[in-house]
């Protein structure tokens, strides 16, 4: 049998120690930034039998005129749903941000037909007693890219 | 003996039980051949992520203290190279330090950039942890001299003892996250339903049209996850029978959320005696070397 050392005993006690620690500490009291010690917090915020269920999609027009759905998707635009609804609120103070997902499309995509004008838009479902009732759309945010065939100075 | 040495030889064999090398060989090979699969296939997204303006990159504190740029192509594509060479060279059982080492540092910037825009999965966990600790056990192929074949060593279960462990905090600290964030009255709302009208398929809609249904399954996740722990005392059988019950859990919440957490689910078989398992598998045996008596 490979016995360890005492000194090996005492760093491997003391790393994982430290590292128990600091994830305790990550639940109880971190957020994401402090990742791989953040909270365990996937699912993890209430959501109320009568309240409702926001879902965000980003829509976009084309320079061809064609009113279409932005993929949010790693195949799509690079950028999942999660990330956008991640920073909505900074969708919403600043919508010109809305043009780098134009721009990610271009480089992604460059022959499908550019982003001309991008909206933010959540479908909103109210629950009664855990079930849907209905949904209604809202819109969050809208910018028109000024130079639809080169966001954000993209693509040249 | 006194109660002080009792106590210290408790601590020990608790965490530095002596356990197979070739289980951390079997486990070493299996997790690194799933960080290939994970980077190509199921968290692929960092490559994606190049494409996307900096303007939308979020670095984690980690990040902004060591100064990783904003990830950009052909930073990511070598990225995914490292990755895969490195967890290729470990999963045949060479360089298990060096290798080891260098897939550990190309997985946490992987994981890093994946998560680097504002959305955190937690799920990744412990296949870190495995990927981190299993370096520090060194060669664990059969060989000659003390490493021979069935040899037992404490390194190997330290590093085995952090893997589980990292499995289970992902379980218990989830369940004390939602009481955090969500309250005591978490299992009583509607996070189900949330989940599932949002990205749900046909199971889905089968789980919500059982009234309560949703609401009984909530208490039995919070319930399961503040039991985990037992998974570090539970032996045989009833270990077994745990560990069944975890893989349906995932795979229930799968067909019906399409979330599968398969980098925590692999992580469970740190707990499986895999030098006795693998090899009554009669297919594998004969086709996989490290598996050969």
């Amino acid at each position: 049998m490979l016995r360890l050392s005492a000194p090996a005993r005492w760093w491997r006690t003391a790393l994982a120690l430290t590292a128990l620690a600091l994830l305790v500490d990550g639940t109880l009291r971190g957020n994401d930034d402090r990742w791989p010690f953040a909270p365990m917090s996937q699912y993890a915020f209430a959501v109320d039998l009568d309240g409702e269920v926001r879902s965000t999609h980003v829509r976009a027009l084309t320079v061809e005129g064609a009113e279409v759905v932005v993929r949010l998707s790693p195949g799509g635009v690079g950028l999942r749903r999660a990330e956008v609804e991640g920073q909505l609120g900074r969708f919403v103070a600043d919508p010109s941000l809305l043009e780098a997902i134009a721009a990610a499309h271009a480089r992604r995509h460059p022959d499908e037909a550019r982003y001309a004008r991008l909206d933010l838009v959540q479908d909103v479902s109210g629950l009664r007693a855990g079930s849907v009732t209905g949904t209604r759309t809202e819109r969050l945010a809208t910018w028109t890219v000024p130079d639809p065939a080169h966001p954000m100075g993209c693509c040249r | 003996m006194s109660a002080g040495a009792r106590a210290g030889a408790a601590w020990r064999s608790w965490w530095f039980p002596a356990l197979p090398l070739r289980r951390v060989a079997l486990l070493r090979t299996l997790l690194h051949l799933f960080v290939v699969l994970d980077a190509w296939r199921i968290t692929a997204w960092p490559l994606a992520h190049g494409d996307v303006p900096a303007e939308l990159y979020r670095p984690l504190l980690l990040f902004r203290l060591l100064h990783v740029p904003a990830p950009a192509p052909p930073v990511t594509h070598l990225a995914l190279g490292v990755l895969t060479a490195s967890a290729l060279v470990v999963a045949a059982g060479r360089l298990p330090r060096l290798a080891g080492a260098v897939c550990a540092a190309a997985y946490l910037y992987w994981l890093g950039n994946a998560f680097g825009y504002s959305k955190v999965d937690h799920d990744h966990l412990a296949l870190l942890v495995a990927l981190c600790v299993l370096p520090t056990v060194g060669a664990a192929r059969g060989g000659g001299g003390e490493r021979a074949e069935g040899a037992r060593s404490e390194a190997a279960g330290w590093a085995l003892r952090c893997v589980q462990v990292a499995a289970v905090c992902t379980y218990f600290l989830a369940a004390l996250a939602k009481v955090r964030f969500g309250g005591w009255d978490w299992a009583g709302g509607a996070v189900l339903a949330w989940a599932a009208s949002r990205r749900g398929g046909g199971f889905s809609r089968l789980l919500l049209s059982v009234p309560h249904l949703a609401v009984l399954l909530q208490h039995l996740v919070l319930l399961a996850e503040f039991a985990s722990p037992v998974l570090l005392w539970l032996r045989g059988r009833a270990l077994a029978a745990a560990l069944v019950f975890w893989g349906l859990f995932h795979l229930g919440t799968y067909l019906t959320l399409g979330i599968h957490f398969l980098p925590t689910v692999v992580c469970l078989l740190a707990f499986v005696p895999l030098e006795r398992v693998l090899p009554r598998l009669p297919r594998l045996r004969g086709r996989v070397p490290a598996l050969r008596r």
